[in-house]
């Protein structure tokens, strides 16, 4: 029996029925360039309209994971299914947003939003009435006409998500999505991808290092060792939305969030020193 | 800004651009009307243009300027388009296709240094003289610079907007339209200003070895038959002033309209800071 055909048939799986069907199923799933392996034996269920977040180490191949569901990448063992079905390619089912946003600066936040519908081969009109949708829950209304290059890091990151959401996907990739932005913008960013999340009824799956955005946001939060890397805690957040970043609950889990994660740190030093 | 001011903004710019060559000008101007300079080596501005004049054609049978000209572009930019049509989608490939570079590269990086003017004498051995073999010299010096633009440009366009265009559904001629063209586009105009400024340099050596009757290159090297300094200085001085034209004019305007806008950089600016 596999791990996922276990976690499948869990005895705690009595809700199982009521849960969400699952989404993303890895099992086993390893990625090796070379003769570096990356990801090891990543075996999880995400289920529908999930927010979960990856968390590790410096190098731990979470990005690496992320990718190999996008479909930019292939896994070179296990496999990686979204609706049962095994991921060969990418597709517009599975948006990415990047922590350095990847605008196209030739193109106005406008036709940089319409892009997805464009591609899809939609008429002009039709795409731009999709795009205002997102533009006004993302708070762009008014810098449609601005080229990148004019907007703040925060903006950007806006765009970006507008832009993958304009695509309508039933899952939104997130690789360090608040990396290069401030804290303060950051702070905002957050508060808007909350509610987003609340309104759009999306799977998410956030690439992170940060355990103040994970906690913050994820409903199940998977903790990755040192590479190889596999999970070490698959840790629930059960808490409801939207949470408050003062709250004590959440304090004490991003205490035990940060104890799993120093222990694996502190390893994965030791075998870079070599010890 | 008012669009009065932009002009008289632009007016002024153009006049202190100017000015150092008006400067340039009168010094040597001076310089040989005191005798400082001797006017059978150097003649003074006023005497090259009052030849320009006469070989512009405003006074009768010596008006063979514009004919020269012509003759010249039409070369330097037939040359051009085809170092355009071969390098830009070579430079592409070799862009995309690590294996294509690793075999082309050594190759070109031995071409590249080498003064295309250099092929002329074999050239024209296989074609004698004339508008192919000149072409072809134009060529060869036009098209290094488009391709190693284009390749670099390709290349530093990295895998994240690809991918963000491939997560969409995109094809992989999504990918050359949508993605490639636009972001390497920068690198490409530099290639273009690098490939015409190399084309019509080569092209005043390749006219004196090869040119059979017109040319700019041609009409500076047979004036030296008759010692006619002014003619020679008459050619120098159009090569001069239609390298910059071209240069500022055709490709300013390319960045301008591209680039400058996208980068945001302050349209006021004029393009060449």
């Amino acid at each position: 029996m596999s791990n996922v055909e276990k976690i499948l048939s869990d005895p705690v799986g009595e809700t199982a029925t009521l849960a969400p069907k699952p989404k993303i199923t890895a099992e086993g799933a390893g990625i090796r360039f070379g003769s570096i392996v990356a990801v090891e034996d990543f075996t999880t269920v995400i289920r529908e309209r999930e927010f979960v977040s990856i968390i590790g180490p410096s190098g731990c191949g979470k990005s690496t994971l992320l990718y190999a569901i996008a479909g930019f990448l292939k896994t070179t063992s296990g496999v990686l299914k979204v609706d049962g079905k095994p991921i060969v390619k990418p597709g517009p089912d599975r948006g990415i947003v990047f922590q350095e946003f990847v605008l196209f600066p030739w193109r106005t936040v406008l036709r940089n939003i319409t892009l997805g519908p464009e591609i899809a081969g939609l008429p002009r009109a039709e795409a731009e009435e999709r795009a205002r949708k997102w533009i006004r829950l993302t708070g762009l209304g008014g810098f449609e006409n601005a080229y990148p290059a004019t907007l703040s890091g925060g903006m950007k990151q806006r765009v970006a998500i507008a832009r993958a959401l304009t695509c309508e996907p039933d899952i939104l990739l997130l690789d360090e999505p608040f990396g290069a932005l401030d804290v303060q913008t950051k702070n905002y960013v957050m508060k808007d991808l909350q509610d987003l999340w609340i309104a759009a009824s999306k799977t998410i799956l956030m690439v992170t290092h940060s355990v103040q955005e994970a906690t913050l946001m994820a409903d199940r939060v998977l903790i990755l060792g040192a590479r190889p890397s596999r999970i070490v805690a698959d840790v629930r957040i059960d808490l409801p939305h939207p949470r408050d970043p003062l709250d004590q609950r959440l304090g004490r889990y991003r205490q035990e969030v940060t104890e799993i994660l120093s222990a694996e740190v502190d390893r994965a030093m030791k075998g870079e020193r070599g010890q | 800004m008012p669009i009065g001011f932009q002009i008289l903004d632009r007016a002024l710019r153009v006049i202190r651009f100017l000015l150092p060559i008006l400067g340039l000008l009168l010094v040597w101007e001076l310089a040989v009307r005191t005798g400082l300079a001797q006017a059978g080596i150097l003649p003074a501005p006023s005497t090259i243009l009052a030849r320009a004049v006469e070989l512009l054609g405003l006074t009768g049978e010596r008006a063979v300027l514009f004919g020269h000209i012509l003759a010249s572009l039409r070369r330097a930019l037939v040359a051009f388009a085809l170092a355009v049509a071969v390098g830009v989608p070579l430079g592409f490939l070799l862009g995309l296709s690590e294996e294509a570079q690793l075999w082309v590269s050594p190759i070109l990086s031995l071409m590249l240094p080498l003064p295309a003017v250099a092929w002329t004498p074999i050239l024209l051995v296989l074609f004698g003289p004339g508008d192919l073999t000149i072409v072809i010299v134009c060529f060869l010096g036009a098209v290094f610079p488009v391709l190693y633009s284009t390749m670099q440009g390709v290349r530093a366009c990295g895998r994240q907007p690809v991918w963000v265009v491939r997560s969409m559904g995109g094809s992989g001629l999504d990918v050359l339209r949508r993605v490639l063209i636009p972001s390497s586009l920068p690198a490409l105009i530099t290639g273009f200003k690098l490939g015409m400024a190399h084309s019509w340099r080569t092209l005043v050596a390749a006219e004196m070895l090869a040119a059979l009757t017109s040319g700019l290159g041609y009409m500076i090297f047979a004036a030296r038959s008759y010692m006619d300094v002014s003619t020679m200085f008459v050619g120098v001085v159009c090569l001069a002033a239609i390298g910059m034209l071209i240069e500022h004019v055709l490709f300013g305007t390319l960045e301008h309209v591209t680039i400058h806008r996208w980068y945001a950089r302050d349209a006021q600016t004029g393009g060449r800071q």
